[in-house]
C-alpha cells in the first residue's frame, strides 16, 4: 500500500514545525541564535524520553500514569548514590536505569496478571514510587553532582549540539527499528490493535505488555536522569509535570489511544511542537501560565485531527467494500 | 397422603429457606460495604491502642471535617465512573470553581450564599463542558479530562494571578470550623446529605436508572429509548457540581481560596478521588455504585492517612501506603469476585 506523503503521521507536525520555525524566526530573529537553539534542543531531548516512554505504552493501548513517578524516582536515586554513598556517576546511572526498567517491570507484571485496568494500576504504583522518592529525600533536593554530570547535561559537543541529544537521537532510532523492523515492535503494535487477534496469533499477550511496560520504566529514568545533569540537581519534584506532554507529543504525532498505532517521528514532531510553543509563551512575553493551556488545547486539537482522519479512513474503507 | 406430600414439601421448602439465608448472610458477609465497616472498626481499635490521641476530641473532629471533603471527592469522580468513563479534571473544576465562588465574595461583595451558588454554577458549567466535548467527539473521556484539567487549571491561574482570595464571609469560614457536640462537623453532615441525595437518585428516580443503564450497556439503553449522549453529560455535570462541593468546602474550612489547594494541575486529588469509589466496589467498567460503598471507603482512606500520620510514620511515606492500599483493594476486589463467581453467589 503506497501512501502519498502527506497522508504520513509525521507530515501534519512538520509542516507545524517548519511553519513556526519560519514566523517566529522572522519575528523574533534571537530565536534562531545558536543560543537560543541549544536551549530547545535541551528541552526537546529530554521531553522526547517522557514522549517515549508514555508512547510505547499507548502503542499496545494501555496508559502509564506512573511515567513521572519513576522518573522522580531514578532521578533522586541517581543524584542520590553519587552524593551519599560516592558511587562514580557511570555506574549510578546504570543503577538507576536499573530501578527505572524494576519500577516498569512491577507495572507490567501486576497490569498482566491481574486483569486490571493500567489506568488504576499505575495510579496506584504512581502514588507508592512517588512516597518512596518523599520518603527517602524528605522533599529535600541533592545538591552534590559531579561536574561531569554537570556538563553533560547543559553543554555542547558541536555548537549547538547539546551532549543529551545523543541518547535521545540513539534512543529514537532503536525505537523506530524495533517498532519497524522487529517482530518483538510488531507484536507489541498487534497486541495494541486487537489484543485477541494477537492471542490467537500465538503472540504472548503477557508477555509483550510487560516487556513495554519494563521499556517505558527504562525510558522514564532515562529522562529523569538527563534532567538531573540539565538542572544540576537531584530534585524531588522531577516528574510532578510530565503527565500532560507525555500524552500531548504522541497524541499529536497521530498515536491513537486505544493502541496499535504510534509514530516515532510523529512523537518526536509533537515534542519540538510542545517546545516551540512555550519558548514563543517567554521569547514574547506572554504569560508562562498559559503554558498548560496551551498543552491542553494541543492535545485536544491533536486528539480531534485523529478521529476525523479515523473516520475518514472508515468512510473511505466502506466505499472501496462496496 | 396429601398430607405427607405437604409435610415433605414443607421440610424441602424449610430447607431451601435455611440455605438461602444462609447465602443472604454469606453475601452480606462478603459485600464490600460490611468489610469496609469491619476494616474501619478494626483500624480504629489498632490506632487508639497504639495511641490514644486518636480517640481525642480533636482529632476524631479533624478526621470527620477531612473525611468530609474526601468523601465529596470520591462522590465526584463515582458518578462518571459509573457511566465507563473517568475525570481527570475533578481536581482542576474544584479549584476553579473554589476560585470562581472567593472572587465573587471578594471582588463583587456578593452575600455568602450567592457566591457558593456561583462556585457550583461554575463547577457545573465545567462538567457539562467535559461531558459536552467527550459526547461530540465520541473520544474517551480520559483524554478528553486530561486537555481539559490543563485548560482548566491553566485559564484560573491565568486569571487569578495565582494569587489566593482572603477576604471570604467569617459566616462561611464559621461553618467550617464549628464543632457540633464537640465532635462532628457540619461539613461531615452535608456530605452525608449529599450520599442521601445520591442514593435516592440511584436508586428511586427514572434519571439515575437511565444514567446506570448507560454505564451498563451503553447500546442497550440506546435501544430502549435512553437519551445516552444526555445521561452522560449530565454525569459528568453533576461530576463538576461535586467536585465544586468539594472546593468550596476547603474554602469554608481553610478560611481562603487557594489556587494551590488540590496541587499542580488539581493533581493531588487523583488518589482519594479514586480510592473511595474502588474500595466502595464501584466497577470501573461502569453500570453499577455504592453511594454507600464510596462514603466508607473514603471515610476509610481518610482515617489510615490521620492514623498513619498519628503513629509517626513520617508524613511523606504516608503516600506509598496509600498507593499500595488502592493496589491491595483491587486485588482484593478481584479475588472476592472471583470467589463469588465459583461459587455462584453472583
Amino acid at each position: 500500500m503506497s501512501r502519498r506523503i502527506w497522508e504520513n503521521d509525521w507530515f501534519g507536525p512538520l509542516l507545524v514545525v517548519v511553519v513556526a520555525v519560519a514566523i517566529v524566526g522572522a519575528l523574533n530573529p534571537s530565536f534562531l541564535s545558536p543560543f537560543n537553539i541549544q536551549i530547545l534542543l535541551l528541552a526537546i531531548s529530554v521531553n522526547a524520553m517522557i514522549a517515549f516512554s508514555q508512547m510505547i505504552i499507548i502503542a499496545i493501548g494501555q496508559m502509564n500514569l506512573s511515567v513521572g513517578a519513576i522518573g522522580g524516582l531514578a532521578a533522586i536515586a541517581f543524584g542520590g548514590m553519587m552524593e551519599v554513598w560516592g558511587i562514580p556517576w557511570p555506574i549510578a546511572a546504570f543503577l538507576a536505569l536499573a530501578l527505572g526498567l524494576v519500577a516498569g517491570l512491577a507495572n507490567g507484571v501486576l497490569v498482566a496478571f491481574t486483569g486490571i485496568s493500567a489506568f488504576v494500576i499505575t495510579l496506584a504504583t504512581l502514588s507508592a514510587y512517588k512516597g518512596v522518592n518523599l520518603g527517602i529525600t524528605e522533599a529535600q533536593p541533592f545538591y552534590e553532582i559531579p561536574a561531569t554530570v554537570k556538563a553533560l547535561g547543559n553543554e555542547t559537543f558541536l555548537h549547538p549540539l547539546p551532549w543529551l541529544i545523543i541518547p535521545c537521537v540513539v534512543v529514537a532510532l532503536l525505537l523506530w527499528y524495533l517498532l519497524n523492523r522487529l517482530p518483538l515492535g510488531r507484536s507489541i503494535l498487534a497486541v495494541g490493535g486487537n489484543e485477541h487477534a494477537a492471542e490467537l496469533s500465538g503472540i504472548s499477550v503477557r508477555g509483550i505488555v510487560i516487556t513495554a511496560h519494563a521499556v517505558s520504566g527504562l525510558l522514564a529514568a532515562l529522562a529523569g536522569i538527563m534532567l538531573v545533569g540539565r538542572l544540576q540537581l537531584g530534585q524531588p519534584t522531577i516528574g510532578d509535570d510530565w503527565l500532560i506532554l507525555s500524552f500531548a507529543a504522541p497524541v499529536i504525532g497521530g498515536a491513537i489511544l486505544s493502541g496499535g498505532h504510534v509514530s516515532v517521528a510523529g512523537t518526536f514532531l509533537g515534542v519540538a511542537i510542545v517546545a516551540i510553543f512555550t519558548q514563543v509563551l517567554v521569547l514574547f512575553n506572554i504569560d508562562p501560565f498559559l503554558v498548560q493551556v496551551v498543552l491542553g488545547v494541543l492535545i485536544l486539537w491533536a486528539v480531534g485531527i485523529n478521529r476525523f482522519r479515523e473516520v475518514r479512513a472508515q468512510r473511505h474503507a466502506e466505499q472501496v467494500a462496496t | 397422603m396429601t398430607d405427607i406430600r405437604q409435610e415433605r414439601s414443607g421440610a424441602i421448602g424449610h430447607v431451601e429457606q435455611r440455605q438461602s439465608s444462609r447465602l443472604t448472610l454469606l453475601r452480606l458477609l462478603l459485600s464490600n460495604e460490611f468489610g469496609l465497616l469491619v476494616l474501619i472498626v478494626l483500624f480504629a481499635l489498632i490506632f487508639s491502642t497504639v495511641s490514644p490521641a486518636f480517640l481525642s476530641k480533636f482529632s476524631l473532629y479533624a478526621l470527620g471535617r477531612t473525611a468530609a471533603v474526601n468523601i465529596m471527592i470520591g462522590f465526584s469522580m463515582m458518578v462518571v465512573i459509573l457511566t465507563g468513563g473517568l475525570n481527570l479534571s475533578v481536581g482542576a473544576i474544584g479549584v476553579s470553581a473554589a476560585m470562581f465562588g472567593g472572587l465573587l465574595m471578594e471582588a463583587f461583595g456578593l452575600p455568602w450564599p450567592l457566591a457558593i451558588a456561583g462556585g457550583l454554577a461554575m463547577g457545573a458549567a465545567l462538567g457539562a463542558l467535559n461531558g459536552v466535548i467527550i459526547v461530540r467527539s465520541g473520544l474517551h473521556s480520559f483524554i478528553i479530562t486530561l486537555a481539559t484539567m490543563s485548560i482548566f487549571f491553566g485559564v484560573m491561574i491565568f486569571l487569578t494571578r495565582a494569587e489566593s482570595y482572603r477576604d471570604i464571609s467569617p459566616v462561611f469560614t464559621g461553618f467550617g470550623r464549628m464543632k457540633l457536640f464537640a465532635i462532628v462537623s457540619p461539613l461531615l453532615i452535608v456530605s452525608v446529605l449529599v450520599a442521601v441525595l445520591l442514593s435516592v437518585l440511584f436508586r428511586y428516580t427514572a434519571l439515575g436508572r437511565e444514567m446506570l443503564a448507560t454505564g451498563a450497556n451503553e447500546r442497550a439503553a440506546e435501544l430502549s429509548g435512553i437519551r445516552v449522549n444526555r445521561m452522560i453529560t449530565y454525569c459528568h455535570m453533576l461530576s463538576g457540581i461535586l467536585a465544586g462541593v468539594a472546593g468550596v468546602m476547603l474554602v469554608s474550612r481553610t478560611g481562603a481560596a487557594i489556587p494551590s489547594m488540590a496541587g499542580q494541575l488539581g493533581q493531588d486529588w487523583l488518589l482519594p478521588a479514586f480510592l473511595g469509589p474502588v474500595l466502595g466496589g464501584t466497577l470501573l467498567t461502569g453500570g453499577r455504585v455504592s453511594v454507600l460503598g464510596t462514603f466508607l471507603g473514603s471515610f476509610l482512606v481518610t482515617m489510615l492517612t490521620t492514623g498513619l500520620l498519628l503513629m509517626q510514620v513520617g508524613a511523606f511515606w504516608v503516600q506509598t501506603y496509600l498507593g499500595l492500599l488502592l493496589l491491595l483493594a483491587v486485588l482484593l476486589d478481584l479475588f472476592r469476585r472471583s470467589y463469588l463467581t465459583r461459587r455462584k453467589l453472583i
